[in-house]
């Protein structure tokens, strides 16, 4: 079975994400904070991650640091990165570090169901 | 709405943390018996940091582990006093949290005192992940265990940070072999060749091998071939709550709970269970 990390601090977007993609054969952990993130990335080889840039407040860019230390620790994941607000330079700056998928929120869980599956179809990087 | 609450303070609510106790089983003498518990945090059911390993990790990135280090040993004293009988204890403690909290010695020791557990039935389990505390600090701390007659093992000897300069500065009364040099030693001579190494060094200093993650007795059988007697993992018993293990074979024999001669040879006690074999950690014994 796939395992997946799911990465927001929003409640609900966490339960739907979560819900979403256990039901459709995930092994699915879910953090709220970076540090527990990383701590589940030491402890766990994950298939897939998704998270929100956002993590603390509005403009804060957590989800780059997950995304660094995920390259650096689990490189073979695919690494989908989602926000409400995103810049021009924080999406350049998720290419530069590896970012498998830059995705603006609201998005239909299907959807990101769909670029997931496409991105762990194709080759590993 | 972002969150205003994190992690760490629901981790640091009283009970958040549980501990459950694993016994480590004394084959020594016809045994096997009960040599030591040694208590395994949790964190809160259903949250990521139920996981030990997480649990720590993120305790370690939030610079809190000296912290939830003293919660534990809390609340492993409480799990152990509601034991009946004088086995003894055995927790874990990062070597960063001996030289950072001011008077640990003389916390560990009040706390035990609360729970009225004799501190010379404790031991220290010292876990090391990076070299940050002060050497000198880190000594004296040693030194003032002692002095008030706990024990001190070396946790997973060979991993990480845990090495031989570490070994040299505890001097440990115990070392603890980790489960992936255990796991399948009875099958592989470069698992055998390290086992052989650590029981050669116990027996050079007078210090005694304890063997985790043991799960077949055909590794059971190399251990002891080995010399290595005591011996904690599945094969004989899981980590379990402090109420679930008073209804086991170990405490609930008519002879329990004394323990096997061991650290100050005390006298024998009960077998692990009640037909004398090893438990498998499927089978429930109650």
């Amino acid at each position: 079975m796939k395992r997946l990390l799911l990465i927001d601090d929003e409640e609900t977007i966490l339960f739907a994400l979560d819900r979403y993609f256990s039901r459709n054969g995930f092994t699915v952990d879910c953090a709220r904070e970076l540090e527990e993130a990383e701590a589940l990335a030491v402890c766990t080889s994950y298939d897939l991650v998704i998270a929100d840039l956002s993590l603390t407040e509005n403009g804060s860019t957590e989800g780059l640091e997950i995304l660094r230390y995920i390259r650096r620790t689990c490189p073979a994941a695919r690494f989908i990165l989602l926000t409400a607000h995103a810049t021009a330079l924080v999406e350049h700056e998720a290419m530069r570090r590896g970012v498998d998928a830059f995705l603006h929120k609201p998005r239909p869980l299907a959807e990101i169901a769909r670029i997931a599956a496409t991105l762990m179809e194709g080759p590993r990087p | 709405m972002k969150r205003t609450r994190t992690l760490l303070d629901d981790l640091t609510n009283p009970g958040a943390i549980r501990m459950e106790l694993q016994p480590i089983v004394d084959l020594s003498d016809g045994g096997p018996r009960l040599y030591m518990l040694e208590a395994l945090a949790r964190g809160p059911r259903g949250t990521t940091m139920e996981r030990p390993d997480v649990l720590f990790e993120y305790a370690r990135r939030k610079g809190v582990e000296a912290q939830i280090d003293m919660i534990c040993i809390a609340e492993a004293l409480a799990s152990f006093a509601s034991l009946p009988g004088r086995s003894r204890l055995s927790v874990n403690v990062h070597s960063s949290t001996l030289a950072s909290v001011e008077g640990f010695t003389r916390k560990v020791v009040d706390c035990a005192t609360a729970y009225d557990v004799d501190p010379h039935r404790v031991m220290l389990e010292i876990v090391e992940h990076h070299n940050r505390w002060s050497a000198a600090t880190f000594q004296h701390a040693l030194a003032e265990i002692r002095e008030a007659g706990m024990r001190i093992a070396l946790d997973d000897l060979g991993m990480g940070a845990s090495n031989y300069h570490l070994f040299v500065d505890c001097r440990p009364d115990h070392i603890k072999i980790d489960r992936s040099i255990v796991a399948g030693c009875s099958a592989d001579p470069w698992r055998r060749a390290v086992l052989a190494s650590v029981a050669g060094l116990a027996t050079a200093v007078g210090s005694t091998a304890i063997a985790e993650g043991l799960e077949t007795f055909a590794d059971l059988k190399t251990l002891q071939d080995l010399g290595i007697d005591k011996v904690q993992g599945w094969l004989f018993a899981r980590a379990m709550p402090a109420s679930e293990l008073a209804q086991s074979p170990f405490f609930r024999t008519p002879s329990s709970p004394d323990i096997a001669p061991g650290i100050e040879g005390e006298r024998s006690g009960n077998a692990v269970n009640q037909h004398g074999r090893p438990v498998r950690s499927q089978e429930k014994t109650h």
